[in-house]
């Protein structure tokens, strides 16, 4: 009954819809139905991409997930092939501190990547526009020398005005 | 060969001059040459029917042609030359009576020999009307024939006295008389005859007005004579020829009964014109329909005046009893009484007295404005008002020419004048032109429409005789030569004479109307139409022309902005100079086309540069991580890195000795 009318509804913003967190979420389920102890590594591992997928906001949410995701999960992996073969050593494998820091620490790194990402690619950008650049200028030339200076419309103030323009602007004062 | 320090005023006409000629194919032939004036039309028809059969008793032409003579300057003019009459005029230009000239020549073989001529000429379906005592020639000095002069070189009844004109066509303007028919010929005879037997001008220093007072209350043949009968037999002759009403007027029939001695003598009368009761107009009492007719015509203020000051069915059921005014010949009459009494004249007023004028006297002219016209003189009187640059005759005339008040003349005149209604029929077609305002358009082409034989009278070829489009082009090609010639078609009585000796012109001349502010574009359009004309009457190559058009294109091609285009074009135009085929100009090099295309490519080319500055821009400043094309990109990218990490991790952990 308290519904926003139409026009006050949020729209989710187009190209944020994202399949990556329920896909995680099926996998894991699937997988403790092989072994649980690997869902359970997967849980404690995905941590720093679970917080992301809760609290993350804002443009390009969903590549930033995916980029945290899929690094996160880099780090998990040879840890979770351990358990595979010994289901056992959970306790051992979560406890280690180093493992901690292996698999939470290739979050970081996913983290790091979407810092660094758009800097690289500012600078990749920044490349192909002086090559477009100078493909734009020889562009503008050859159009210059084909149609002259009367192309650019600078010089419209200057050329004198048709003959029935003119008979028009004085019959107009 | 003319030889032009020998005039020869006897045969000179309003049409032209008359000098001594000489033939060198037949010497002996004794031949005299005419110079026409450019600006009275000609009857064509005359000359080609009297080219290929000539008549007897008649000055014949022998032939007609271009010719370039100095007088006041070289001239380019047409010149007829006819066969000449050796034995002189019956009655000299001094104003003398030929010594040869008596009564009995009169009557035995003058009266003859014009009549052979004349029958001849109306069994082809032409009236002479110029049938004047100075326009008749003794065939030789020993000769009793005689020859009637020429009528062809200008229009019938052109500026003939009105003395020596039948009252139905006396009455209209000296230019404007028509064709008339048989009986006006024989009038002429008529009033010819009895000049000659008095051996007087008896049209000269005669009053216009008081001679048609006379001549309607007398008959013409004692208002002529000043009341001096001729008597004996070639007196009856004079009186039957010169008959005021046509069914009482002699013919040929009645000429040869006389000439047989069998012609029984005919009466005139003078009832078909009275009126039940006098009619008092500006203090004169009319009693004759013709008189009080031309009377209101002579002053259409004062008659538009005196008609809405009287009650019209009244006045018209007492002073034409025989006339019954239906309410819908009223209607059409539109006699409104001025209630208002203000006393001014509205612009209709003068076309309800020309409807009243053609009511009183349905067989006489049309009254406007205080001009009098038959309809079928109007394209003489256009040739004349053109002559004389006569601007309130012309817009007179563009007055007359309008359907609805043309209509109403028609229905006025009704069975009373049945040939008006062809008359208005011939002149339609023109109405549509008169009223418009157009290149090619105008009054100028209804001069040229009703006259097709009038050369074009444009200034610009005063010194030239312009006959055809033809002739137009290759006059254009010789002024070409010297320079002159710019902006022609502008001119419009270039632009009439084209458009009423081409077809289909029409839609030329608007485009190059609407063009003539452009002055690149003009040009373009002129050489369009030139090259038209030359392809459509198949002439020849016109190098001085064409080249002059190509120096016209100059500006358009100049204001070519494509370099490369530009560069072609005038590659092709210099080819094009050279062969002088102007259509070869058009089709090849079609200037309207490639400068529409020119500009179309060049307000393109303006899109693509102002999207290039654009661009450019864009790309000119420094990109930051934080803009968002290099955020989108970034990111992408770093998860491609991560999800190939993990791919590679995930297969060397699954497959780790592969």
């Amino acid at each position: 009954m308290n519904k926003l009318p139409m026009k006050m509804r949020r729209r989710r913003p187009q190209g944020e819809m994202n399949g990556f967190f329920p896909l995680l979420f099926v996998g894991l389920l699937m997988v403790s139905l092989f072994s649980w102890q690997v869902a359970a590594l997967f849980v404690v591992g995905l941590l720093p991409t679970m917080v992301l997928a809760l609290t993350g906001k804002g443009a390009h949410k969903a590549q930033k997930l995916q980029c945290v995701g899929f690094s996160n999960i880099t780090g998990i992996l040879p840890f979770a092939m351990q358990l595979w073969d010994r289901p056992r050593d959970l306790s051992v494998v979560v406890l280690d501190p180093i493992n901690l820091v292996a698999m939470l620490g290739s979050a970081a790194i996913g983290y790091a990547l979407l810092y660094v990402g758009p800097m690289i690619a500012a600078q990749v950008l920044q490349v192909m526009a002086q090559d477009k650049l100078k493909q734009l200028t020889q562009q503008r030339q050859a159009l210059l020398e084909l149609w002259g200076p009367e192309v650019l419309g600078g010089d419209e103030s200057d050329a004198p005005e048709p003959a029935w323009m003119q008979g028009r602007r004085s019959s107009q004062d | 060969m003319v030889d032009f320090s020998a005039p020869l005023p006897e045969f000179t006409t309003e049409g032209g001059d008359a000098f001594k000629a000489s033939d060198k194919e037949r010497p002996g032939k004794d031949v005299y040459a005419l110079i026409h004036h450019p600006t009275v039309p000609m009857r064509n028809e005359i000359y080609r029917s009297l080219k290929a059969r000539p008549v007897a008793n008649m000055v014949n032409p022998v032939d007609r042609g271009l010719m370039t003579i100095e007088q006041g300057g070289r001239r380019q003019r047409l010149v007829t030359i006819f066969e000449r009459p050796a034995g002189g005029a019956l009655f000299g230009p001094d104003g003398r009576v030929n010594p040869r000239v008596n009564t009995n020549r009169l009557r035995q073989s003058v009266v003859l020999s014009a009549l052979k001529a004349i029958a001849a000429l109306h069994k082809r379906g032409f009236t002479h009307r110029a049938i004047l005592p100075t326009n008749m020639y003794f065939v030789s000095n020993d000769s009793e024939e005689i020859h009637l002069g020429e009528c062809y070189s200008s229009p019938p009844g052109y500026k003939v006295p009105f003395a020596l004109e039948s009252l139905e066509v006396a009455v209209a303007h000296e230019t404007a008389r028509g064709n008339g028919d048989a009986a006006c010929d024989f009038y002429q005879l008529g009033a010819a005859l009895q000049s000659l037997y008095f051996g007087e001008q008896l049209w000269r220093g005669r009053d216009r007005d008081s001679m048609l007072m006379a001549r309607v209350n007398q008959g013409s043949f004692w208002a002529l004579g000043g009341g001096r009968d001729i008597p004996g037999a070639l007196g009856t002759l004079v009186r039957g020829l010169m008959a005021d009403e046509t069914e009482e007027r002699w013919a040929a029939e009645d000429v040869l009964d006389w000439f047989e001695g069998v012609g029984k003598p005919k009466r005139t009368s003078m009832r078909a014109w009275s009126m039940n009761r006098p009619t008092n107009f500006k203090g004169v009492a009319y009693v004759d329909r013709r008189l009080l007719a031309d009377a209101f015509a002579r002053d259409p203020r004062e008659a538009s005046n005196f008609l809405k000051s009287l009650d019209f069915p009244s006045w018209v059921q007492l002073s034409f009893r025989d006339e019954i005014l239906s309410e819908r010949l009223e209607n059409v009459l539109r006699v409104t009484s001025d209630s208002s009494n203000l006393g001014g004249v509205r612009p209709d007023d003068y076309k309800m007295v020309t409807r009243v004028c053609l009511f009183i006297h349905p067989t006489g002219p049309v009254h406007y404005k205080g001009y009098s016209l038959m309809l079928d003189g109007l394209p003489s009187m256009i040739a004349d008002a053109f002559a004389r640059d006569d601007r309130d005759l012309l817009g007179v005339i563009h007055e007359i020419l309008d359907e609805r008040f043309l209509t109403s003349l028609t229905e006025i005149c009704g069975v009373k004048h049945p040939k008006f209604l062809a008359h208005v029929r011939d002149v339609r077609p023109f109405i549509a032109h008169s009223t418009s305002k157009q290149l090619g358009r105008g009054m100028e082409r209804v001069l040229y429409g009703m006259n097709t034989i009038l050369p074009c009278i444009s200034q610009r070829f005063s010194n030239v005789w312009i006959g055809s489009v033809k002739q137009m082009m290759r006059a254009l090609d010789r002024l070409a030569a010297s320079g002159g010639g710019k902006n022609i078609l502008l001119d419009r009585h270039v632009a009439a004479f084209c458009a009423a000796h081409g077809t289909d012109l029409e839609r030329e001349f608007n485009k190059l109307a609407a063009a003539q502010n452009d002055p690149s574009r003009f040009n373009s359009l002129s050489a369009e139409f030139f090259g038209l004309l030359q392809r459509r009457f198949k002439l020849e190559s016109l190098p001085n022309l064409t080249e002059k058009l190509v120096e016209g294109l100059a500006p358009a091609v100049k204001s070519l902005k494509n370099r490369k285009r530009r560069e072609r074009v005038n590659q092709l135009l210099d080819k094009v100079k050279k062969g002088g085929d102007i259509s070869k100009l058009t089709s090849e090099v079609n200037m309207v086309r490639i400068q529409a295309e020119d500009a179309r490519e060049f307000s393109q080319a303006r899109n693509a540069l102002m999207k290039l500055e654009k661009d450019r821009v864009l790309l000119s400043r420094k990109i930051q991580p934080t803009d968002p094309d290099a955020r989108a990109a970034g990111l992408r990218g770093s998860r491609w890195v991560a999800f190939g990490a993990m791919v590679v991790v995930g297969f060397l952990t699954f497959f780790p000795g592969g």
